[in-house]
């Protein structure tokens, strides 16, 4: 099981999103990824995406508009 | 009396109308229902159908004529209209002032959820595209007579066909877009 941190500070919508899921397609199961990202958009739209496939999120704010998006692979 | 020991701000924060009113986003819907009955009352009180960009290009044209410029002779500005808004000024301007509450709001809003942030800019890549599509959205915005406001919502509003061809075109627009992001960006 292994960690893996993205790391989108700067990058507006739809860039996280794209990046998480094609992060999330090469990782195996039960791996975690964690998307950092300080768009608000972003912050909706990723684990609103990866909570619909499935996976187990959680959403931290890590900072004043600044989050960590926690995906556990499921499948 | 005892002092709490909870500062002020500590408590707001787990407050669970401030959580539902000012830290969580509003839904889609519940944006678009707002959006849509508050552009009703703009029609009904300044008779004119809620506008964005337009604006921006007064405001072009106003740090042009502060910079020493002139727009008397340009077709965009010729009408008696625009030559009337020009000179009467930006404080006169209700259309400047509908903007700047949006910029205020904005900001408001994102203090207010404790969410503002100075991002850092990644890449010259980010620079230049913001530039390109920049120029691109103004410049194709003033060719439409309006943006995705003036031209696609007030003009579905208002029943226009315009509005559903502009509606037509920007979806190409988007698509071409979303590609050239995932080409460059990813």
């Amino acid at each position: 099981m292994k960690e893996v941190v993205l790391d989108c500070l700067g990058e507006a919508c739809p860039v996280p999103l794209v990046k998480a899921q094609n992060k999330l397609n090469e990782m195996e199961v039960g791996d975690v990824l964690i998307v950092q990202l300080d768009h608000s958009c972003a912050m909706k739209n990723v684990p609103e995406w990866a909570r619909k496939d499935g996976h187990n999120v959680e959403v931290e704010e890590v900072d004043d508009g600044e989050w960590e998006v926690i995906i556990e692979k499921t499948k | 009396m005892e002092k709490s020991n909870t500062k002020f701000f500590d408590r707001v924060k787990k407050n669970e109308y401030y959580i539902k009113w000012l830290k969580n986003p509003f839904t889609y819907v519940t944006a678009a229902v707002l959006l849509s009955l508050f552009q009703i009352v703009t029609l009904a009180a300044t008779k004119n159908p809620w506008g964005v960009s337009g604006t921006l290009a007064y405001w072009g044209a106003w740090i042009y004529q502060g910079l020493g410029g002139s727009v008397d002779k340009w077709y965009y500005f010729a009408s008696s209209g625009a030559q009337s808004t020009l000179a009467a000024g930006i404080l006169n301007h209700g259309e400047s002032w509908r903007n700047f509450g949006i910029i205020a709001g904005a900001l408001a809003a994102t203090l207010l959820a404790s969410g503002f942030k100075v991002k850092k800019i990644k890449s010259v890549r980010q620079i230049i595209a913001a530039v390109i599509g920049g120029l691109l959205m103004g410049y194709g915005a003033r060719l439409a007579f309006g943006c995705n406001i003036g031209a696609l919502y007030s003009g579905i509003a208002s029943l226009s066909l315009s509005g559903w061809v502009f509606a037509v075109g920007m979806f190409f627009g988007a698509i071409v877009g979303s590609k050239l992001l995932v080409k460059f960006f990813m």
